[in-house]
């Protein structure tokens, strides 16, 4: 099975995945990397910070532009990508496996996934 | 309506990322704006710059004319030169920045932003009453091509045109038996051309300048690029670093104002008093000192006191550090050197002020 297959997306264009053992990984879908081109700043939050849904919990930024990426659910961070902060381009190669920038905890309730995504549906919606 | 350039088919056939940029839909990226950037610092880019306005202005007072709207001395240019000019109001500040080329007595071919087009001529027109001159917009006749980077000149010799052209300057001429006004300039700080061509024949000539520019690694390059190179460059973009409220004295384009043109011209009291009397704000290049990266409008800090805005800002692929342009108060402590800080979301980050342009400017290849 493909991450992409295991994935659910936001409209936002956050891909949430689940690890099956209580805690999920978050990160940005290969379309927004797509369009945002060259990545070269990415700001993290600190491990220990919970954030809402919908929250800006992190910035990234391509040569063109900064945006802000959201908390597809709410969650406590438990730990972050420090080799995307280091060297941003690992988006641009590779944004599910080496790419990903946190892994939380969920702190909402499952209603909260209701408007996520599967990947083949996200696609559509962006046709 | 968005408008396109004749060269629009093609830049969507590369699968370039098209955007809006001063009202046109213009290819910011083709593969990556670090890419492309680098082929033009190294090899040698194509810019589809059509966008931009060709105004051409022609009489027996175009001189004079010429003289009344920009602080230049358009009397001393001689055939075939470029001058880079400024269009200022009447107290100083910028209605645009141009290059004016002289292509024969009493005929010259102004080079204006895109985005500034219909105020150039608006100011252009009201500048004209009581003189012999003719304003002829040529802007949807023209495509405009530019070839930049160190193997442009050996690219344009393969396909037929005479490079033995000093910088700045403008001929008329072949590329593969396609004519042009090739003209020896460019917004990227590298040597190269720009190519002025009727618009029927652009595509053909857009086709033959990537075809024979294979052997020398040429890419298309987008919009984006064109913003990185030019930023390296420490050359000013309209809308961001210049605008109506700022004089080219404050802009660090005092080298470019002759102080001894006799003529009056629009803003000249003030621009004048500026070059005596010194400015009240000047602009700045800055590096940062982190891995955070200064955008447009981001607020400058010195000592604890808000000095002034960034103007423009992003990466330079060269230095693989961030850079900017800002404009701060003019006191002699924000020198070279000097520790300033930029705010970004909500927290300051340092940056030296550093020596415009970024990197230093390559000479024209002789060949």
């Amino acid at each position: 099975m493909s991450i992409t297959e295991k994935i659910l997306c936001s409209k936002s264009h956050e891909y949430l995945l689940d690890n099956e053992n209580g805690t999920y990984t978050v990160g940005l879908t290969d379309y927004a990397i797509e369009q945002l081109g060259d990545i070269v700043f990415v700001e993290l939050p600190e491990v220990g910070t919970e954030f809402k849904k919908n929250e800006t919990f992190a910035t990234i930024e391509s040569v063109k532009a900064a945006s802000e990426i959201y908390m597809p659910i709410g969650g406590k961070i438990l730990e972050i990508n420090e080799s995307v902060v280091e060297t941003p381009e690992i988006l641009n190669e590779d944004t599910y496996e080496k790419g990903w920038l946190v892994k939380i905890e969920a702190t909402g309730d499952d209603a909260e996934m209701k408007d996520l995504m599967e990947y083949e549906d996200y696609k559509e919606e962006l046709a | 309506m968005t408008k396109e350039t004749y060269l629009h088919e093609k830049h969507v056939a590369l699968g370039a990322k098209m955007v809006d940029f001063a009202g046109w839909h213009m290819p910011v990226q083709y593969t990556s704006i670090i890419e492309e950037h680098k082929t033009v610092r190294n090899a040698v880019g194509l810019f589809d710059v059509s966008h931009m306005g060709e105004v051409f202005v022609s009489g027996k007072d175009a001189i004079k004319f010429l003289n009344k709207i920009v602080p230049q001395d358009i009397s001393k240019l001689n055939y075939e030169k470029a001058v880079y000019c400024q269009l200022p109001n009447k107290n100083g500040g910028l209605i645009d920045d141009l290059i004016i080329y002289k292509l024969g007595i009493q005929s010259y071919l102004v080079i204006c932003n895109a985005s500034r087009i219909d105020e150039d001529l608006n100011w252009m027109v009201r500048n004209k009453r009581g003189l012999d001159v003719k304003i002829d917009n040529q802007s949807h006749n023209y495509s405009l091509l530019a070839i930049q980077g160190p193997k442009a000149a050996a690219l344009m010799k393969k396909m037929g045109l005479n490079t033995q052209q000093a910088s700045f300057t403008i001929k008329e001429g072949e590329v593969c038996g396609i004519k042009v006004f090739a003209s020896r300039t460019g917004y990227t700080g590298e040597d190269g051309f720009e190519l002025l061509v009727e618009n029927e024949f652009s595509e053909e000539l857009w086709d033959k300048i990537l075809d024979n520019g294979q052997e020398f690694g040429i890419r298309p390059i987008g919009l984006g690029a064109r913003d990185t190179l030019r930023l390296e460059a420490a050359l000013h973009l309209y809308g961001n670093d210049l605008d109506e409220n700022t004089t080219p004295i404050e802009a660090g384009l005092s080298w470019s104002i002759p102080k001894d043109k006799k003529e009056d011209y629009n803003g000249k009291d003030v621009i004048m008093a500026q070059l005596q009397n010194g400015v009240e704000k000047k602009l700045i290049g800055l590096k940062m000192l982190d891995k955070s990266i200064a955008r447009h409008d981001y607020e400058v800090y010195f000592n604890n006191e808000k000095v002034g805005k960034v103007t423009s800002g992003g990466v330079s692929p060269v230095l693989g550090a961030n850079i900017a342009l800002a404009y701060v108060k003019n006191i002699k402590e924000i020198c070279t050197g000097a520790i300033v800080q930029v705010m970004i979301r909500e927290k300051l980050h340092d940056a030296e002020v550093v020596k415009k342009p970024f990197i230093q400017k390559r000479n024209k290849v002789i060949i």
